[in-house]
């Protein structure tokens, strides 16, 4: 697959303070990518290095192969932390100026007003924006060019539930569009629910990165209840079974290697029992995003 | 650069606050410098009714070839009015951070500043449009004996003048790059003259270096000031320098250029 992004022992140093240390990363065409860490990693500024706005203390990167100028910039879509506009034109005029410093066709914006539903207000000026309508003019705006990369820090940042809803939703579609996307966000749910892949920075430095289906590989636990007595006992007997816990009466199977549910179940059947209830449970990203930071320390 | 100068007249042109600012200067540019000649029959009435008589025909105030000196030194005053409008719409862009999203849409630092020097490269050169204008006007009118040689003697200054105001603009603008806060730029801009006044008579009392009084002129707000000499004094019959003179352009032009390419290189270095 084409490498859209490669970054090479990126470091920024802010006086003492190292904001970004020596970090490698690559991105490839069509992945949506999560930059995940707690507030303060380093996520906005290894955006804005990207970007053009922050300058790197030492280090490389380059877009699609060759070194980064602002004329590979107008190639990308980026919002980074939070929207910003002049709040005395209205979201077209807003929309028409990017356009005009991308060099994108104005004719776009009719259309990614359409997608982030925003043209009953276009014409209203940008102050008079809700913070949902802000931050979906955003999107609009890096969608302006048809960019091959999206690059978006926190979109549902200080959102309500259904607004980080809408775009979530506006995410996914513009990644079915087989666009490349970087996201960067604390929000693990929502890097699990649209990324494929996702690297975890701290303090600056990388921790992990890799793809999103991986997370659910390995060790699995089971969440198994029967009406049987006999049902702790033939747990123990099982020989996939690592360790068993009972938690509000169900019990909490966790797997041995190479061992899944349909092997448990096959083995309760054959003993006789039925299930009542019977679930799989993959790790979450949240559950390893925190067993990366701990390996950390 | 024209699609550059489109991009900032884009942001300017629906901001209420530019056009107040910019119409305003021009309509107090063009009324004050037209009626001076209605101001000098107004107090000609008042001589008359104290018993004294003032012929302001006598005073060619608004004569060809003294107009055009006379109307630009006086609509230099009203440059600081246009700077300020330069100040806002520089620190406008660090306020809303739009400085920051020009960026990342893809406007290189250099582009941004440029796009800036153009619109006060406009706005210079619409200044001297409605100079000419008013020249021409007030000057027919008013001039006794219309001589057409006359009339191109003098034009130099309106030279000097689109050079007195492009240098203002670009000192407002990098003024403005430095401070980024609209407030403390407009207020450090209106004390720039004093504030170089007072390093001036510090350096150069008499007594301690008689030998380098010639350094003032290459100050910059002196070196605009300088580019057209107070014309007024002649009417008192003292001698007044009555050309513009090419050091003081050169001093002048030397400056806007190191003006324009501060505010590129400090925008350069900056995190944005």
């Amino acid at each position: 697959m084409e490498t859209v992004l490669s970054i090479q022992k990126l470091t920024k140093n802010f006086g003492k303070l190292c904001a970004v240390n020596q970090l490698d990363l690559e991105v490839k065409r069509g992945q949506v990518f999560g930059m995940l860490g707690p507030n303060g990693s380093g996520k906005t500024t290894t955006l804005g290095m990207l970007m053009g706005v922050t300058n790197p203390s030492s280090g490389s990167f380059s877009w699609f192969g060759e070194p980064s100028t602002h004329l590979t910039r107008k190639k990308i879509g980026a919002v980074l932390e939070h929207p910003i506009f002049y709040p005395y034109l209205s979201g077209q005029k807003n929309l028409e100026l990017n356009a005009m410093i991308k060099g994108a066709n104005p004719a776009n914006i009719v259309k990614v007003l359409d997608i982030v539903e925003l043209s009953a207000r276009k014409d209203d000026k940008y102050r008079t924006y809700s913070l949902g309508m802000k931050q979906r003019l955003a999107i609009a705006s890096a969608l302006v060019s048809d960019p091959i990369i999206l690059i978006l820090d926190e979109p549902t940042n200080g959102l309500d539930p259904m607004g980080i809803a809408e775009i979530r939703e506006i995410v996914k579609r513009i990644a079915a569009d087989g666009k490349t996307i970087i996201l960067a966000s604390h929000l693990l749910d929502e890097v699990q629910k649209v990324c494929t892949h996702f690297a975890v920075l701290r303090r600056g430095k990388l921790m992990h990165s890799g793809p999103v289906d991986e997370v659910g590989k390995g060790e699995e636990t089971v969440e198994v209840m029967a009406y049987h007595d006999d049902l702790p006992v033939l747990l123990q007997e099982f020989i996939g079974s690592a360790t068993i816990k009972k938690e509000n009466g169900i019990f909490q199977v966790m797997m041995k290697d190479g061992f899944h549910s349909q092997d448990l179940n096959k083995f309760l059947f054959e003993k006789g029992i039925i299930t009542s209830h019977l679930i799989t449970k993959k790790k979450t990203l949240e559950k390893q995003f925190l067993e990366i930071l701990a390996e950390a320390h | 650069m024209l699609h550059l100068l489109k991009i900032d007249l884009k942001k300017m042109t629906s901001y209420r606050t530019f056009w107040v600012i910019c119409g305003l200067y021009f309509i107090t540019l063009g009324f004050s410098t037209a009626s001076g000649m209605e101001i000098l029959k107004w107090i000609a009435s008042k001589f008359e009714d104290f018993g004294s008589s003032l012929n302001v025909n006598r005073i060619p105030l608004y004569h060809f070839p003294d107009i055009w000196q006379n109307l630009i030194w006086f609509s230099g005053l009203f440059k600081l009015v246009l700077s300020i409008m330069v100040v806002i719409s520089i620190t406008n862009e660090y306020q809303y951070r739009t400085l920051r999203q020009n960026i990342i849409d893809g406007m290189s630092r250099f582009e941004f500043v440029l796009s800036k020097v153009l619109t006060n490269l406009l706005l210079s050169v619409m200044s001297v449009g409605m100079l000419l204008l008013i020249v021409m006007v007030t000057g027919l009118i008013y001039t006794p004996e219309l001589i057409w040689s006359d009339i191109l003697v003098g034009t130099e200054f309106l030279l000097a003048y689109f050079i007195e105001i492009f240098a203002f603009l670009s000192y407002a603008l990098m003024l403005g790059v430095f401070v980024q806060r609209s407030g403390l730029t407009i207020v450090l801009l209106m004390l720039s003259h004093m504030i170089e006044a007072i390093i001036k008579v510090n350096l150069f009392r008499e007594s301690l270096n008689p030998s380098i009084g010639w350094l003032k002129q290459f100050f910059p707000l002196e070196s605009i000031t300088n580019l057209v000499p107070l014309p007024f004094a002649r009417y008192a019959f003292q001698e007044i320098q009555d050309y513009v003179s090419i050091t003081a352009v050169a001093i002048a032009l030397g400056w806007t250029f190191l003006f324009n390419y501060f505010s590129y290189l400090k925008l350069k270095k900056a995190d944005i």
